[in-house]
Parts: C-alpha cells; structure tokens; sequence
C-alpha cells in the first residue's frame, strides 16, 4: 500500500495522461496530467489552465476512452 | 442508517450520482470517503438538459458537488442486515475499566510512596500521624517519634 491513501482516487495512473477536469462554476479543462497532490491541486500541460486550484475541482475523468453517445437509457419498443 | 455507510455499502453496485450543476452520473461506485469524494467506472454524464450523453471508463467526483445520490433498494437491504447485526454484538463496555482498577491497586506502588513520606514528615515536623499512618511501618515509627 501507498503512503497516500488519503483520496479515493489514484490519480497516479493519470499522470502523462489526458484528462478532462470539471470546476466549479461550470468551466472545463482539458490537458495532460503531470502532477497532483492530496488535496486535489492539479498541475495539467496543454491545458487552457495550467494550474488548477484543488477546491475548485469538481470532477476528473480520463479524456482516454471518453466519447458523446445516444441516449442510453431509452429502451427499444418491446425490450 | 447513516448516509454515509449506505454509502459504502453501494460499493460495487451501480448508482446514479446528480451534481449541483444538475449533470447526472451513472456508474459503478468503486470507492468513496467520507467527504463523500466517489470513484465511478463505466460512466455514463447525462447533461444537465438530459439531452446529451458521454461514456467515460471512470471518473471522480468531489463530494461537495454532489445534490444527491440513488442508489439500488438491495443496497438499502443490505445496509440494515449490517446494521442490525452490529447492534446484536455490542460489547458491553465494563471489562476494561475493571482491568485498570485492579492494576493500580497492585502492591508495589502504594507501600513505598507511603514509607518516604512517612519518615520525612513525621522526623522533621511532627506531625506524621494521620498521613503517616497509611504508610505502614516507617509511617508509624515517624508518627511516634513526632509526638514524643
């Protein structure tokens, strides 16, 4: 086990990995990872803000394997 | 049943998270904290219209933007078994204060504390009688010498 097993989340396998970062107050950053720390403060490359205030961090999913999609939830007349 | 611990019992079944921002998020909850911080995996983001969709292999999301969180009725099943079955073997709380109690009472301690104050007290000021006493022999012969 880790020394850091504050978060819920290993953003150790993010690192040099895009990712899609939600703030609050409805603005979204993408970049790749470089660096993190417990509370969430984010260091991202390429990214519209380089630096991102952990507070302010609302959600983080890997830009990898993301895509828009249909409606999931309507089912087909009869299923 | 505390939130939190519906919480943590979800762990592995699937739940719909609704954000502040009134985005949902449905998934399988992997971890969580008790800030309320979860990790989802196989994620479906529905917009806050409801008209748009992504699917993204995880996410995390910090727990003060949560509005609220469903989670499946087995999972509510499931976190009153837990609950009532540690209510059943509650330990009664006695034992180790009784321990403790009989530790302290154990004959090195108090004799040998009482013998130095004994002599001390009742050589120089005479007055060992009623503090003395509980020191057992020296106490008693410093008593005696301070009245005579």
């Amino acid at each position: 086990m880790s020394g850091r097993k504050e978060t819920v989340l290993d953003l150790a396998k993010f690192v040099d990995k895009g990712v899609q970062v939600k703030l609050s107050g409805g603005r979204q950053v993408t970049g790749t990872l470089k660096g993190y720390d417990q509370l969430l403060n984010l260091v991202l490359d390429e990214a519209v803000e380089s630096v991102c205030r952990g507070t302010a961090v609302m959600l983080v999913s890997p830009t990898d394997g993301t895509d828009e999609i249909e409606n999931p939830f309507l089912q087909p007349d009869g299923a | 049943m505390l939130p939190l611990s519906l919480l943590k019992t979800a762990q592995g079944h699937p739940m719909l998270v609704e954000l502040k921002n009134g985005e949902t998020y449905n998934g399988h909850l992997v971890n969580c904290d008790t800030w309320m911080n979860i990790h989802l995996r196989e994620v479906i983001c529905t917009s806050k219209d409801g008209d748009r969709f992504w699917r993204m292999p995880e996410c995390y999301i910090r727990g003060n933007t949560i509005k609220y969180l469903r989670v499946p009725d087995e999972v509510i099943d499931k976190v009153q078994e837990e609950t009532k079955s540690r209510t059943d073997r509650k330990p009664p709380g006695v034992g180790r204060g009784r321990g403790r109690g009989g530790r302290e009472d154990g004959p090195g301690g108090r004799p040998a504390k009482g013998i130095g104050r004994g002599i001390d007290e009742g050589g120089a000021r005479g007055q060992g009688g009623s503090r003395g006493g509980r020191g057992g022999l020296g106490g008693n012969r410093g008593a005696g010498r301070g009245r005579g």
